[in-house]
């Protein structure tokens, strides 16, 4: 099977064949292939269908620019990968590969179809095509779109696969290992510099590897290669990297990288992560990535085994593989040359070498005909013949842009070389400059913004000796501006392959233009036709061009096609291309996985899930669990058989009728403290805290400079200079923020601290009239009697032996404590509490009890009952101003017109005239439920529960002026159609003078 | 992601450690009572919206814990400079974006 | 509290037992009271310790510090700084069980902590300390040795970076 591979050639390893399968067929190659090159040794250069007219592929390159050798690749459940480039894909045993957008076969495609109807798809087709009728859009045109479109299919199943992270720094970072790369490599680190090297490849060496013949310093090329390597490798200072690809180049010189460590792999060890994401910091980067060659455009120029001359130089010298035994060689680059060269040496009998120019070197053309290669200057490429393979390529003099006779030439492979295009992604991403150099016909690096050096042939240079002395260069000036000194080094190079050529639009046919498939954009399949219609229809900039053609917008962005694209569309246009502009690279360089991006951020490690030190508990005895912030907090802790409901229920009745204890660990807590404190507290909160006696506790209410209400939370002063303020559970970081703000920047002059104590301590309320007698033998140090302890007071003592700040509080409307004890002792005395607490039928509730407990008695919960534009006045609680004080924060915004107005949105209660129905939160409000569509909405319900203690349920609402509307009835529309009719109260439903609290 | 200068730390620090606080030098009034809605409304929300160099506040906020002020251009999205809260914004025309 | 060990040869990770820890605010004018009551000259520059058998002190504020010692001497200390809190004011807070104490050590400590933490830890001298982020979290970082380092994380973040850093071990082991 292996007749396209040359024996002596490549450096795959011949001693490890590898087999692996595509389409189902078992195919052979060796340890170091691709997939692509695997398959080219045995004769495949079918590869795939293209994505809209489904037209038979060939592999065209021999890197990470490929745009039609796209495969699936599978490795066991959930391992499905699509679009794999299989020139980069290496080959493992037990590889599985399958080729894309076919059916039912790759050779026989009926979606190929498309092909016929072509006229169809042609630039801007979604815009024309599918418009009428418009009722068809919903049915038929987007489900059939959503089907036929995309490359390849997505995979179904949940990855499950490690990904990695890494953080990076280094003082050169140096990306491309090409002879530039190498030379920089070298310069920086002998100089001592910490230097990454870094290459997307399996092996580093870049063009070298495709370029034996070379001699460096006296030795052949990958001699020389291994003596740098090895010279890399020894010094500590340097670190290599293979398949490592920069996708983004990012502020300050930060730039992602992403190394594939699996994938490679027949064995890939257990627990292996597949992908590490690295984020370099490199105080200098040198990027050395070399040029991209471009295909040239002619009628059938994407046959199955037309490819780049380049590309297949790489195959025969770094795999071993001759893409074709007859090749013809069609360019306008003197590069090509070479390749023909190295296919004639290598056994293939080269057919002809066709040049568009009248004009190429001498010494290439005796190079040509001591081969016995015939040679056609000035020829244009007409057509392919062949279906899934070239068979001839019909070509046709041009002299004085006439056409001529054409003539064809048998083949089984078309190499083309179009030029050269620059690399230059990476620094686009840098919003570097690039100016059109109007001798090379490229556009090449300008203006930097940031600390970058850029190499070799990726600004226009082109030959290994040129390649050598820039990277060194690079290298020595990023050593420089780091302070440091270096030498360039020299390099004595033989046998070097220097040339030039031209750029150019399609090429002359003297067929009808309109009926040639020439593609530009192989992976869009956009055709030279497309980009000129598309500037007939008005598209002026290369920015619209793209769009409207969808040229470069595929996986590849335009690698291969964004410079021919330009040079037809300014052709098109009567313009200059820099004129008609480039567009813009941008992250990534090559498609990334998900999973390189998420790194360690997926299943439990989605997101921080914080834990109370009681959480373990909880978890013991049954919780279910919400998230509150970034908090997992007990919801509720149903018994057997119970629904959330029945559990709930069961919870506010124990509590109101015995005891329960809940977890409020997740409360915060900061420490005010200093001098200054009372006065801070003045300013900061609405409430007034002069008079407030040591000892004592009281609510507190933050708002925003605006006059909302931000925060609220009960506070304890501990001193005289010492308050324990308590804030919601996801307000602690923000309170915390705002008061430093206001502190630091504001009021400098203030002596007082702050200090997050949220989890120095673990918060145990116990509620309902039995929780005294349960804390009673447990409290040291402290009378906690209701004449000693009244509500609304706190007192430092030891609780079970433990140090303690204990509060009587009550967000119930029960006798309520909190304690707070240092966290390492919050589940003991859980425990304690729990043990002692079975002679009251103690009850364990979570969050849901807590709102339904609280609601019953009217408080309200900031960002449930309030969103951010409610004042204290619209929640009810404006008695918590401190009206004699000159200000706090918020206070000016209380007189503003729009907050002093007549119907703002206020909180009252509702009480459904069914009083079995509990209407849905977040449920709208009308006056009139027979009005028309779309009906006036004058408010929402904030909170709504079942209440079994008063037996039927309750709600709260923010409605436009809801303090005038007491006794009111307002509607409800519900999701089903129906309509609530609810009466409009108070927000206390239970025990509104507060007789419970006075348990003695 | 930015590297940014902490004016307290003396340091340049990863963005991750910091965080933004909107425009600077917007002092609040020291009798709020005494400015008429107008003036308390412009106090509240209007802010200059530059387009190039502009006075912000950050937060070190996983750092040291200090609110300081910096320059940084809003079309390239590179810092000026930073300096302490409470310093005047400092005179840097014709100075470059640091690096 | 018994003292999980996740490890290979390159590196460990521990959960340290708790000390006595307090957050020390005062003004850097007064810092030599503070010295002098806990017994060890703190240090003036953010990102900087001292340290004397139990104690030590890192700056982490320009006027903030943090303060470890023995577990028996908490209550000493804070009568100390409660003794001299009239005539010069600050603050001083108990946070001994705010956070958790995390051991990291071995030749590979500083590409685990890389995983998720963006600094240039070459760049941070023995003996300093560092507020900082590893992943989501906020942490405290105290640089031990070459190759030792402490995390302290606050106790409810502890399960996601203990986690985080159990995946790190794993993975270096692997060696990939």
């Amino acid at each position: 099977m292996t007749d396209f591979r040359v024996e002596g050639r490549g450096r795959v390893n011949r001693a490890k064949p590898v087999s692996f399968t595509f389409d189902g067929e078992t195919y052979r190659g060796f340890e170091g292939d691709t997939v692509a090159s695997a398959l080219l040794a045995n004769g495949v250069h079918l590869m795939g269908r293209s994505f809209k007219y489904h037209r038979p592929r060939g592999v065209v390159t021999a890197g990470s620019d490929e745009p039609n050798a796209l495969v699936g690749t599978t490795r066991g459940k959930g391992r499905f990968e699509p679009n794999t480039r299989a020139t980069i894909q290496e080959i493992y045993p037990g590889l599985t590969t399958e080729s894309q957008n076919k059916w039912p076969s790759l050779k026989f495609d009926l979606g190929a179809i498309n092909d016929r109807l072509y006229m169809l798809f042609s630039a801007g087709f979604y815009y024309k095509t599918f418009m009428w009728p418009r009722s068809f859009w919903d049915s038929v045109y987007e489900p059939l779109i959503r089907k036929a479109a995309g490359l390849g299919k997505a995979p179904t199943e949940v990855d499950p696969d490690h990904y990695a992270s890494r953080y990076l720094h280094c003082d050169v970072l140096v990306i491309g290992s090409g002879p530039s790369g190498i030379a920089a490599a070298l310069t920086a680190g002998r100089a001592g510099s910490k230097v990454v090297l870094v290459d997307e490849t399996a092996e580093m060496g870049g063009t070298l590897l495709s370029e034996p013949s070379v001699s460096i310093d006296g030795r052949p090329a990958w001699d020389w290669l291994a003596g740098a390597m090895a010279e890399l490798d020894a010094m500590p200072n340097v670190r290599r990297m293979t398949r490592t690809t920069a996708t983004g180049y990012y502020h300050q010189n930060m730039i992602g990288m992403v190394q594939k460590l699996t994938d490679h792999m027949g064995d890939v060890p257990e627990g292996a992560p597949r992908e590490r994401m690295w984020r370099v910091r490199a105080k200098e980067v040198v990027l050395a990535q070399g040029a991209i060659e471009r295909p040239m455009v002619f009628d059938g120029n994407d046959c199955p085994g037309v490819m780049l001359a380049g590309a297949a130089q790489t195959f025969l010298n770094r795999f071993g593989v001759l893409v074709g035994k007859q090749p013809v060689v069609l360019t306008s680059h003197d590069s090509a040359w070479y390749s023909a060269f190295d296919m004639a040496d290598a056994g293939a009998k080269v057919v002809a070498i066709v040049d568009t120019r009248e004009s190429v070197p001498q010494a290439l053309q005796n190079d040509a005909r001591a081969r016995g290669i015939p040679i056609h200057l000035g020829h244009t490429a007409t057509a392919t013949k062949g279906r899934l393979r070239v068979a001839a390529l019909r070509i046709n003099p041009v002299h004085n842009g006439k056409v001529g006779a054409e003539k064809m030439l048998s083949c089984d492979a078309v190499l083309v070389c179009g030029g050269w295009t620059p690399s230059l992604h990476l620094f686009s991403h840098t919003k570097g400059s690039l100016d059109w150099d109007a001798e090379a016909k490229a556009y090449l690096p300008g203006h930097k913004t940031e600390d970058v050096h850029i190499a070799g042939a990726g600004r226009g240079l082109w030959g290994i000796a040129a390649a050598l002395e820039d990277g060194t260069k690079a290298g020595a000036d990023a050593v420089r501006s780091l302070g440091g000194s270096a030498g360039a080094a020299t390099f004595e190079v033989a046998d070097d392959r220097t040339g030039s050529g031209i750029t150019q639009k399609e090429l002359p046919t003297d067929r009808s233009p309109g009926k040639a498939k020439a593609f530009v954009d192989f992976q869009n399949d956009v055709t030279a036709k497309d980009i000129r219609l598309a500037v007939r229809e008005g598209m002026k900039s290369i920015e619209h061009v793209k769009r409207y053609t969808t040229n470069g917008m595929a996986t590849d962005q335009g690698k291969l096609s964004n410079m021919n694209g330009l040079t037809i569309a300014a052709d098109a246009l009567g313009k200059e291309a820099p004129q008609v502009g480039l567009t813009t690279f941008r992250p990534p360089y090559t498609p990334t996985t998900f999973g390189a991006f998420a790194g360690y951020h997926k299943g439990a490690h989605f997101e921080v899930t914080r834990k109370t030190p009681i959480d373990d508990w909880a978890e013991e005895n049954g919780a279910e669990y919400e998230p509150v912030a970034l908090w997992r907090r007990a919801w509720y802790f149903p018994q057997a058989g119970e629904d959330m409901h029945k559990a709930v229920a069961r919870e506010c009745k124990a509590t109101r009728e015995s005891v329960g204890i809940f977890d409020a660990s997740t409360l915060g807590k900061i420490e005010v403290s200093g001098p200054d404190a009372t006065e801070f507290m003045n300013r900061m909160y609405t409430n007034p805290w002069t008079k407030l006696g040591v000892g004592r506790a009281r609510y507190g209410l933050l708002l925003g400079e605006d006059g909302f209400i931000r925060d609220d939370g009960v506070i304890g002063r501990m001193r005289d200079d010492l308050f324990h303020v308590t804030t919601t559970t996801g307000g602690a970081a923000r309170v915390l923020n705002m008061m430093e703000d206001y502190l630091q920047t504001e009021w400098p002059d203030l002596r007082v601290w702050l200090t997050s104590t949220t989890e120095e301590w673990a918060t145990i309320a116990l509620n309902g009239p039995n929780a005294r007698k349960l804390l009673q033998p447990f409290v040291e140090g402290a009378d906690i009697s209701a004449d000693a302890m009244p509500h609304m007071s706190v007192v430092e003592c030891t609780v079970a032996g433990f140090p303690s700040r204990l509060f009587r509080i009550s967000f119930t409307g029960e006798l309520g404590f909190e304690i707070n004890v240092p966290a390492r002792h919050g589940r003991v005395l859980w425990e304690k509490l729990w043990d002692a607490g079975q002679q009251y039928d103690i009850c364990p509730y979570g969050t849901e009890t807590m709102h339904v407990l609280r609601a019953e008695k009217g408080f309200i919960i900031v960002g449930q009952d309030t969103d951010g534009t409610v004042t204290p006045e619209d929640a009810g609680i404006g008695w918590a101003i401190g009206k004699k004080k000159i200000d706090f924060v918020g206070k000016r915004s209380l007189d503003r017109p729009d907050i002093v107005a007549k119907g703002r949105k206020q909180l009252v209660g509702l009480l459904t005239d069914d009083p079995k129905t509990v209407l849905t939160e977040g449920a709208q409000i009308v006056a009139d439920p027979n009005q028309p569509k779309p009906m006036k909405m004058i408010g929402h319900v904030t909170s709504s529960y079942w209440s079994e203690v008063l037996g039927r349920s309750i709600a709260m609402a923010l409605v436009e002026g809801g303090f005038d509307r007491m006794d009111d009835r307002l509607h409800i529309p519900t999701e089903t159609g129906g309509t609530v009719t609810a009466k409009v109260t108070g927000t206390q439903f239970y025990d509104p003078a507060g007789e419970r609290l006075k348990v003695e | 992601m930015l590297l940014i200068q902490c004016p307290y730390c003396d340091d340049a620090l990863p963005e991750l450690e910091f965080a933004y606080a909107g425009e600077a030098h917007i002092d609040r009034p020291q009798d709020p009572s005494a400015l008429s809605d107008e003036e308390w409304r412009d106090f509240l929300f209007i802010r200059s919206n530059v387009k190039g160099v502009h006075a912000e506040r950050w937060r070190h906020i996983n750092g040291c814990g200090r609110f300081f002020n910096a320059l940084r251009d809003t079309v390239s999205d590179r810092f000026v400079t930073s300096y302490k809260a409470g310093e005047p914004r400092p005179d840097t025309s014709g100075k470059e974006p640091a690096q | 509290m018994n003292a999980p060990v996740t490890s290979f040869d390159a590196v460990s990770v521990a959960v340290l037992p708790p000390v006595a820890r307090f957050n020390l605010r005062i003004a850097p004018a007064d810092l030599a009271v503070a010295s002098r009551i806990f017994g060890l000259t703190l240090p003036a520059k953010i990102g900087e310790g001292a340290r004397n058998g139990d104690r030590a002190a890192y700056c982490i504020g320009p006027d903030e510090w943090l303060l470890h010692a023995a577990e028996v001497d908490q209550s000493a200390i804070m009568s100390g700084f409660d003794t001299a809190r009239a005539e010069t004011p600050h603050s001083i807070t108990v946070l001994s069980d705010r956070e958790i104490i995390i051991g990291i050590t071995g030749p590979a400590a500083i590409d685990l902590l890389s995983t998720c933490c963006p600094l240039d830890l070459s760049r941070m001298a023995v003996g300093h300390a560092k507020r900082t982020v590893f992943d989501y979290a906020q942490v405290v970082l105290i640089r031990d040795g070459d190759d030792a380092f402490r995390l302290e994380v606050w106790r409810s973040f502890f399960p996601h970076v203990h986690g985080l850093l159990e995946i790190g071990v794993r993975e270096l082991a692997i060696g990939l």
